[in-house]
Order: C-alpha cells, then sequence, then structure tokens
C-alpha cells in the first residue's frame, strides 16, 4: 500500500511535470503575440502625419540576434522607428542561430511565428524547403531595391531558381587573426602568413610550451560545435578540393581533400604547433594561440577584449586562395500577411542599406553587403580608424558560396564538424573518417534531393 | 443464481467507485502521458517534418538509420557509463556524507545547507561555472594543481576526461539531494533498535551491517530507483560544457535525442530514440521493483 502511494504520487508528479513543462515550453516558442501593452518602452504619441497611416504605425516581430551583437541590432531597429512613423520594428531576442532556428519551428508549428528572422546560412534552406519563407521578388521591386548594388556571392546565395528569399544582413566571411606584439617579439613579419607553408615555418616561433603542455599555440582549431567546419571549408578548397559540389556530389575523398585534412590533423598531432580549443576567440584575446581563424563578426568583440595589437589578412593560401562566405540573412515568413511584410521590407531596404548597413557592420564586424557602402565615405573614415576592418571589406570580392554538402544537407555543418573533431581530437586516419563521413553524407543529401527534384 | 447476481452487483457497485477514484487521475495521465507516449510511437515510423507538419510513412528506416549509425553504439555505452558510474557515486559519497551529517557535529546544520545548495542551482549557471573551473590553462584546479608540478588535463577537450568532468559536475550537483535523503533515512532508524545491539555487543561495523543498512533499505530503494531516472535525463550540462562532444565522448541518448530533433530536425528518428529511452527505463524500473525491493524491510 505503501509503494503503491508512492509510486503514484511520484508518477502523478511527473505528469503535472510534464504537463507544465509543455505548457512552459508553448511559452517559450510563442512570441508575445502583438502585446496589448507596450512591451519595453511606449511608442510616441500618435503624431499627426501626411502619410495615410490612420491606424498607427505597422509593427512587425523580428527575431534576431542575442548578446554583444543583440544590443547593436536592437540600436539599429531604434534608429530606425525613430526615424519614420510607417513601420515598428519589434526585435526579439532569441538566442544564436540554433536556439532561433529551433524556437522558430515550435513557433511555426504552433502557428505563431515572428513576421522576419534572422537565419544563418545552414538554417535559411531548410525553413525554405519547407515553403516556410516568402519569396521576395514582387517586394523587392516595389520597395525598388537595387539588386545590382549587392555583392554578388552574398546576394545569390538567397535565390533559388530566380527568387530571393533570404537578403544578406549579417554576413561574414572567415579572416586570419594575429597576435601582432607575439608575432613581433618572435622576430617575424608582423602580418598574416601568405600561405600555410609559411605559417608551418613561423609555427615553431610562436609556440609556447612548459612542461609538456602547451602555453601558448601558433593557431587553434575550434570543436563541431563552433563550426570547425566553416572554417575548414575554406581550407581543403584552398588545397585543391571540396566537401561537394552544387549537386550533392561528395568530394571529400578525393586525394586533394585528404591531404587537406591530413594537413588539419598533422598541425595538431603530429607538428604540435596548434591546438583544439573549446572557444577559439577567447584563447585568441587572452593570448593562449598568436593566430586564429574567426568570423569577421567576431572582429569588434576582438578589438574591444584584446590587450594587445590586434591584426587582420587574407586567409593563407595553397595550390589557391580560398574564402567562403558565411553569417546569417533575413528573411519574411510565408504567414506573414502583405501588409507587414510591405513594411518589412523597408526595414531591410533600411537595415541592409548605406546607413542602417554601415552603422551595423561598423559596429559588429559583419560585412557592408552593398558595394555602395564599402565606399562610401562614412567608410572611408571608418577604415582610417579600424583599418582591420579593411582587410575583411577587401578579402569580400574573392569569396565564394558555400558547399551545398555543408549548408543545404541537413546537419551537414556537425556531420562535418564531428568528422573533423575526429581527425583533430581523436587522431584517427584521415581517409578512413573522410569515407564514413561522405557515405553520412551522401545518405542525408538524398530527401533533399528529392525535394529540389519535386520543387522543378 | 441470486448469489451470482449479487457478486456481480457488488462488483459493479467497487468498479463504479474505482472509477471514481482513479478515473481524474487516468485522464490525466492519459493526457499528458500516454497520448503523447502513443503519438511519439507512431511518430517513429515516419519521416516527420516540424516545419510543414507533414511526413510519410517510412517504416523500419529510422530505426535502421539510429540503430545501424556509426556513433550508436559509442552513445549507449556512454549512457550506461554516465548513469552507473555516478549513480554509484551518488550512493556511495551520499551515504559517507550522511552518516558523518548525521552525528553531533559542531556547524553540522551550515554543513548540510551547504551541501544541499548546489541541487538548487540551475544546472546551466553550474555548468558555466565548472567550464572555469576545469580550464586546463587558467581554470581553478590547474592553479591547485600547478603547485604540485601536475599538469591539468584537457578536461573538455580531451576524450578520454570530458566523461569524467561531466560526472564530477552532475554528482557535486546531484549529492546534497541523496545526503539529504539518507539523513532523512537514518533519523527514522529506532534508536533502541541501536541499544539492543550495543546490549548483544555488537560492534560499529556490525552496528552498520546489521541495523543502519537494512534500516536505511526502503531509502536507498527509492534513491536507487531515482538517480537512475533522472541520471538517464540529464542533458543541461552536457549540453553547455560539451554538446555530446569532443568527438562523441559525452553523447549519450538523451544529447543525441535532442541532435536528432533540433540540430538534424529530424523528428522521426528522435522518436527512436525516445521510445528506446521509454523502454531502458521502464525495463531497469521493472527489474528494481522485482529483484531489489525484496530486498527492503519496511521496519
Amino acid at each position: 500500500m505503501n509503494k503503491a502511494n508512492k509510486l503514484s504520487r511520484r508518477t502523478l508528479l511527473k505528469g503535472i511535470g510534464l504537463g507544465a513543462g509543455a505548457a512552459a515550453l508553448a511559452a517559450c516558442a510563442a512570441p508575445p503575440a502583438a502585446p496589448s501593452a507596450p512591451a519595453s518602452q511606449a511608442p510616441a504619441a500618435p503624431e499627426p502625419t501626411a502619410a495615410p497611416a490612420a491606424a498607427g504605425p505597422v509593427e512587425i516581430i523580428h527575431w534576431g540576434f542575442t548578446g554583444g551583437l543583440g544590443k547593436t541590432e536592437e540600436k539599429l531597429a531604434t534608429m530606425w522607428n525613430e526615424m519614420q512613423s510607417e513601420v515598428k520594428v519589434t526585435l526579439q531576442v532569441q538566442g544564436n542561430y540554433e536556439e532561433t532556428a529551433q524556437k522558430l519551428t515550435a513557433a511555426l508549428a504552433a502557428q505563431q511565428g515572428p513576421d522576419m528572422v534572422l537565419l544563418s546560412d545552414v538554417w535559411w534552406f531548410k525553413f525554405f524547403r519547407a515553403k516556410a519563407l516568402m519569396p521576395l521578388n514582387d517586394l523587392i521591386k516595389e520597395q525598388g531595391i537595387d539588386t545590382a548594388d549587392f555583392v554578388e556571392s552574398l546576394w545569390n546565395e538567397g535565390v533559388r531558381k530566380g527568387v530571393q528569399y533570404w537578403i544578406p544582413f549579417a554576413r561574414s566571411t572567415p579572416l586570419f587573426y594575429y597576435n601582432a606584439d607575439m608575432l613581433e617579439a618572435a622576430g617575424l613579419p608582423v602580418r598574416g602568413p601568405e600561405t600555410w607553408d609559411e605559417m608551418r615555418e613561423w609555427a615553431p616561433k610562436l609556440v609556447k610550451k612548459e612542461g609538456g603542455t602547451t602555453k601558448v599555440a601558433a593557431f587553434a582549431h575550434p570543436g563541431a560545435a563552433s563550426y570547425v567546419a566553416w572554417l575548414f571549408q575554406c581550407v581543403i578548397r584552398q588545397f585543391g578540393g571540396r566537401y561537394s559540389d552544387q549537386d550533392f556530389n561528395i568530394l571529400l575523398t578525393q586525394p586533394d581533400s585528404i591531404r587537406a585534412g591530413q594537413f588539419y590533423q598533422d598541425t595538431v598531432n603530429k607538428e604540435g604547433w596548434a591546438i583544439a580549443s573549446q572557444d577559439v576567440t577567447k584563447d585568441f584575446v587572452t593570448g593562449l594561440t598568436a593566430t586564429a581563424m574567426m568570423s569577421t563578426g567576431a572582429l569588434a568583440g576582438v578589438l574591444r577584449d584584446a590587450q594587445f595589437k590586434v591584426g587582420t589578412a587574407f586567409l593563407p593560401k595553397e595550390k589557391f586562395f580560398n574564402c567562403c562566405t558565411g553569417g546569417s540573412g533575413l528573411a519574411i515568413l510565408a504567414t506573414t500577411p502583405m501588409e507587414k511584410a510591405r513594411a518589412a521590407i523597408k526595414y531591410i531596404d533600411y537595415a541592409t542599406g548605406n546607413d542602417g548597413g554601415a552603422f551595423w557592420s561598423q559596429n559588429t564586424g559583419y560585412m557592408p553587403v552593398r558595394k555602395s557602402t564599402a565606399t562610401s565615405e562614412s567608410y572611408k573614415a571608418f577604415f582610417e580608424k579600424v583599418p582591420q576592418a579593411k582587410t575583411a571589406v577587401e578579402q569580400l570580392p574573392l569569396t565564394e558560396a558555400q558547399d551545398a554538402a555543408r549548408v543545404f544537407i541537413p546537419g551537414g555543418d556537425q556531420i562535418i564538424g564531428k568528422g573533423l573533431e575526429r581527425i583533430l581530437i581523436g587522431n584517427e586516419p584521415v581517409e578512413k573518417v573522410f569515407t564514413e563521413v561522405k557515405a553520412i553524407l551522401e545518405k542525408e543529401a538524398e530527401p533533399v534531393k528529392q525535394d529540389i527534384a519535386a520543387m522543378g | 443464481m441470486s448469489d451470482v447476481i449479487r457478486i456481480v452487483r457488488r462488483d459493479w457497485r467497487e468498479w463504479l467507485i474505482f472509477i471514481a477514484f482513479v478515473g481524474p487521475n487516468l485522464l490525466l495521465f492519459g493526457i499528458f502521458t500516454y497520448y503523447p507516449l502513443a503519438q511519439n510511437g507512431v511518430l517513429a515510423f515516419t519521416d516527420y517534418n516540424l516545419i510543414t507538419r507533414s511526413g510519410r510513412f517510412t517504416g523500419l528506416r529510422n530505426f535502421e538509420t539510429v540503430f545501424g549509425s556509426t556513433q550508436f553504439s559509442k552513445i549507449l555505452a556512454n549512457t550506461f557509463v554516465f548513469t552507473t558510474v555516478s549513480v554509484a557515486l551518488l550512493l556511495g559519497l551520499g551515504l559517507m556524507i550522511a552518516l558523518l551529517l548525521n552525528q553531533k557535529l559542531r556547524g553540522r546544520n551550515a554543513a548540510r545547507s551547504i551541501l544541499f545548495s548546489p541541487t538548487i542551482l540551475a544546472g546551466a549557471a553550474i555548468a558555466i561555472v565548472w567550464i572555469y573551473i576545469f580550464d586546463p590553462r587558467f581554470g581553478f584546479i590547474y592553479a591547485i594543481l600547478r603547485p604540485f608540478g601536475i599538469v591539468a588535463p584537457k578536461w573538455l577537450t580531451d576524450p578520454n576526461w570530458a566523461m569524467p568532468a561531466i560526472i564530477i559536475v552532475y554528482v557535486w550537483k546531484n549529492l546534497g539531494y541523496a545526503t539529504v535523503i539518507f539523513i532523512a533515512g537514518l533519523q527514522a532508524i529506532p534508536r533502541e533498535l541501536y541499544e539492543a545491539a550495543r546490549v548483544d555487543g555488537a560492534g560499529a561495523f556490525d552496528r552498520f551491517w546489521h541495523v543502519t543498512l537494512p534500516g536505511l533499505s526502503p531509502v536507498m530503494f527509492f534513491l536507487v530507483v531515482t538517480t537512475i531516472l533522472s541520471s538517464f535525463q540529464a542533458f543541461d550540462i552536457i549540453n553547455i560544457m560539451t554538446k555530446g562532444g569532443p568527438v562523441n565522448a559525452t553523447n549519450t541518448l538523451i544529447f543525441h535525442l535532442y541532435e536528432l530533433f533540433f540540430v538534424q530536425s529530424s523528428a522521426g528518428r528522435a522518436a527512436v530514440v525516445a521510445l528506446l529511452l521509454f523502454v531502458l527505463m521502464m525495463v531497469v524500473t521493472l527489474l528494481q521493483v522485482r529483484y531489489l525491493e525484496r530486498r527492503v524491510s519496511y521496519a
């Protein structure tokens, strides 16, 4: 009896817990739909305007960045809200790219999504495949956005069959960062290495060991969770290999791809000048690694936190130079009413344009997505102040769109990333790992290929 | 004949009372436990897409993919290691500390509160603090080991150390809970039993073995069941500290479920793992009820 009591009470509690958990989850996922009371600050009293906006501004809910980037994004939205009275953008912070996408998935299932959302390079396609994103061509035309002004490699990534679904906003590329003080102290030229061979020559002078442990590494690789597959994508191409072509043929086991994998492995396990780091940005600003490849989006944070002179350079070459695009863009959801979609495209025009876009990229390190922004007066002044940003902008025209295997196969980034972890940390034979990763990618690509074929 | 009718009628009345008492409970379970469970079972046989909210029947393909993946045996082994080691440590250390704190010592109450406090802290916050403690180059452990010339392991980036690191944090967080339950159990053992044992000439060890342990058996049974079940579900610490890495070294069934669902957006495969977790927990609990509870004495 005693036991029965205990058990049933426990199971009941579990049941209640589940119910409460589900309710809490639902509460997390659902955006406060059109708040009846002003959420943060009271909107300015309706001013008499010439515009026929009798019912007040159109409010759009925008899911965006978290943390420091979120604060800058918030400022951008506030600047917009203050400069006009037709469209009011309410930014809702949702977390990192993965969390935002996860919450959007849940919100769509509950039919309570936002109007506009920031989606990363690997996530937008999933929502496109599920027909959750609005085709934007007509809106873009209506708004009169000069599409030719956008950097081609960035703009074209959001186009499927001539239709735009995803507009570049927080777009980044990998960039080579170096600790200028360390290079100088080691008697090396204060610049980035031209080639990986040069990096190899420099490395022993940068590494500092103490009783068997590496105190300072010459270079740091991130783990799977921090997009090692994004950075290695450039390196594999520099060596002449690739993850895949755009038709999902996986090219990981080609000799040059394996050579690149071998190089990565050797940097840590044989030559010992690079480390596998849990947080590359932290390790770089705290002086635990002399150089690293990181996103241009990390630039503002690195410059703020580093206590030494930071330099930036193009990525090193091997057979070729290569640098891939990355980061995120803005999309309008297919469920958004036309009135709100029109309002959203106005904001997108501003946020990617010469005023808003310049403010955004100068304060974060993301790329100016329009060519006219990069050549504007404001950018000339900015480069004077922050010369490190100039490297990134100069590298931008040389960038290439990413491989289908990473961005279009569901979980592709993590599948490749985990393979790279096995090579870097597990020290497993490169060819064996790449062969296995290839098989997984080929299997996961099947439904995507079918969907694309079905879409015509 | 009339006897039969009477029995049937009485049965019928008892049934009504039974339903009246059990009905509301069953309804709640039905809605919040059994319905999702059945739904999950269906999901496992489809390629359900959360965004479009549609899916096709795919037979056993999800099972083949999940069980056939090269990392699956590693994930199962991780789950087993994590559960057995952390439960053993929780019970062993919990009992030792409970015995200590059950003595009339100075500062006993303060010690109990301090020990219990990690239990009520959020797992995510604890995980972030421990990332700094484990940092092999400027962390707390590094600072302690350095004067002795010992090289601190790369706790979270070395596949051999990541699992121990996770277990340490998990045990640290939950030790207070086990201890408090043990203390309650110890205090419920009648004093007279110890006095009688003493009169019979039992030494400290005999008193522990023949009085304390049997007296604690109901509490021990409760703790074994609950700690095993909750260790199967340990997610927050793993997600914050290692994300199942490096190289799947800390990838457990529950984390794999999350990965499949939220990273790979594969609801069907996640449902397969959920089903497996359910079956595993059910079997473990049934085995415990069947074999362990026999040895429990509800004195």
